[in-house]
């Protein structure tokens, strides 16, 4: 029966339920932050800075009492692909001698220039530095405050039209969704095993996987948009109106620990974006 | 901008649908050498030819955003390490929706079959052109490795799309005209 086990596989997400400065932050300072450190890492050229961002990033970890094991994990899974793309870029990436990269090795049609270095040595700290910004939010932020602070923050966007209530109820329509989807799931698996189809685990090569995935997929679909309907009805009966005029049951306090992490997050961003040391 | 609430709920389950075989690796088919055909962007697919480019927008934008968090915190892939990078696990999925919406609107007079798999086709080839795209221009890997990898996997990956997007959506249309009863 271990064959139609899917919701063994279903944890997403590593919140760490633990008493920390950090949980204890307003998610909204907490996704504003981390969406100003996204966009700067994303544009940021400068390796110093990089490595300014992973130090401030170690130290919020330690604040957030998160065990170094559960930070590395994912680090851990992702270093032989991390390394990939680092040698690849290293090795494959065309630096012309007009564009002032020196080549420092060669051999075949691989070649070894400052430029690429440079980028590879970047690339390299973005990466890691993503991952550790990403964890972090994953490791101290429940998917509860996610939602609830993403609707507080796009609230204002429903001045100029943007469907913000909506949008968040979606998310959290979503998330409230995948569990009972790991449920429909086994019990299609099991229902069609019962009618002869080929399921259970061991030889999913490519061929079985797709001729296995279709009566799978459209029944889940299918159930689902099913679903999808009658949650409509249901909201509808209920009164559900939108965004307009809504109240709301979770009012979210920021405090002045919310604008320093804010304040900090903002001026790291700007470092990342703007510094030629 | 309005949003219907059978909208809100469909864009709801079928966001649950691309999360839900992302996280459980059923939306992965292996293929050769770690590159798999990945069937999460189908929701996004059925939600823009059923309810049009707002749900498939905010579909891909859900899928792009939780393909960026399971990068970062369980990669499992080769690309994962470039997915915690929003401009290429992001972006792209934001225009699934309306070019397939857009596809799918084009076509429709002709024949709702032939609507149904260009839209899919297309919907498929955006999400594949597009992070290819972005993950060149990033940068990450060189255009060579790229392109070989789109070669060869986007038929398959359009196939499979295809085939899945028609075979729901011709099912779910019959059961919507059965429970209304006479279309008239």
């Amino acid at each position: 029966m271990e064959d139609f086990e899917v919701m063994r596989n279903l944890t997403f997400g590593q919140y760490l339920p633990v008493e920390s400065p950090i949980h204890r932050l307003d998610p909204r300072s907490k996704l504003l932050s981390t969406g100003f450190l996204l966009v700067a890492l994303i544009v940021s050229r400068e390796l110093a800075a990089l490595l300014l961002a992973f130090f401030i990033l170690l130290g919020l970890a330690a604040l957030a009492r998160v065990p170094v094991g559960y930070l590395l994990k994912p680090l851990h899974a992702a270093w032989p692909f991390i390394l990939l793309i680092v040698l690849l870029q290293l090795a494959t990436f065309p630096g012309l001698p007009e564009a002032g990269c020196d080549t420092l090795w060669q051999w075949w049609i691989l070649h070894i220039t400052t430029c690429s270095v440079r980028i590879a040595a970047l690339t390299l700290g973005r990466i890691i530095v993503l991952l550790l910004l990403i964890n972090l939010l994953a490791l101290s932020t429940s998917l509860n405050e996610v939602i609830h602070g993403t609707e507080h923050l796009l609230r204002p966007l429903g001045r100029i039209g943007l469907p913000a209530n909506e949008l968040a109820l979606v998310l959290a329509i979503a998330l409230r969704f995948v569990p009972l989807l790991g449920r429909e799931t086994e019990r299609i698996m099991k229902a069609q095993a019962a009618r002869g189809a080929d399921f259970g685990r061991g030889r999913w090569g490519f061929v079985q996987r797709v001729k296995r995935l279709l009566p799978l997929l459209i029944p889940l679909f299918i159930t689902s948009l099913e679903r999808a309907e009658d949650l409509a009805v249901a909201m509808e009966s209920r009164c559900y109106g939108g965004s307009k005029g809504r109240s709301h049951w979770v009012q979210l306090q920021a405090n002045s620990a919310d604008y320093c992490a804010l304040f900090l997050a903002v001026i790291v961003s700007a470092i990342l974006v703007i510094s030629p040391w | 901008m309005k949003m219907s609430t059978r909208q809100i709920a469909i864009a709801g389950v079928l966001s649950a649908i691309s999360i839900f075989l992302g996280v459980t690796r059923l939306g992965f088919i292996p293929f050769f050498a770690g590159a798999s055909i990945t069937i999460m962007h189908i929701p996004v697919i059925l939600g823009a030819i059923l309810e049009g480019p707002l749900v498939g927008t905010i579909i891909g934008a859900i899928f792009g955003i939780f393909s960026l968090v399971q990068a970062a915190i369980a990669p499992t892939g080769v690309v994962d390490p470039a997915f915690q990078d929003p401009l290429v696990s992001v972006l792209p999925r934001l225009f699934i929706g309306v070019v397939t919406w857009a596809v799918y609107r084009a076509v429709r007079p002709v024949n709702e079959l032939l609507a149904l798999a260009l839209a899919a086709a297309a919907g498929t080839l955006t999400n594949t052109v597009l992070v290819l795209g972005m993950l060149a221009l990033r940068q990450y890997y060189a255009p060579a490795i790229l392109w070989t990898v789109g070669i060869t996997n986007a038929p398959f990956e359009v196939a499979a799309a295809i085939i899945i997007s028609i075979a729901v959506i011709t099912a779910w249309k019959r059961i919507e005209f059965g429970r209304k009863g006479a279309d008239l």
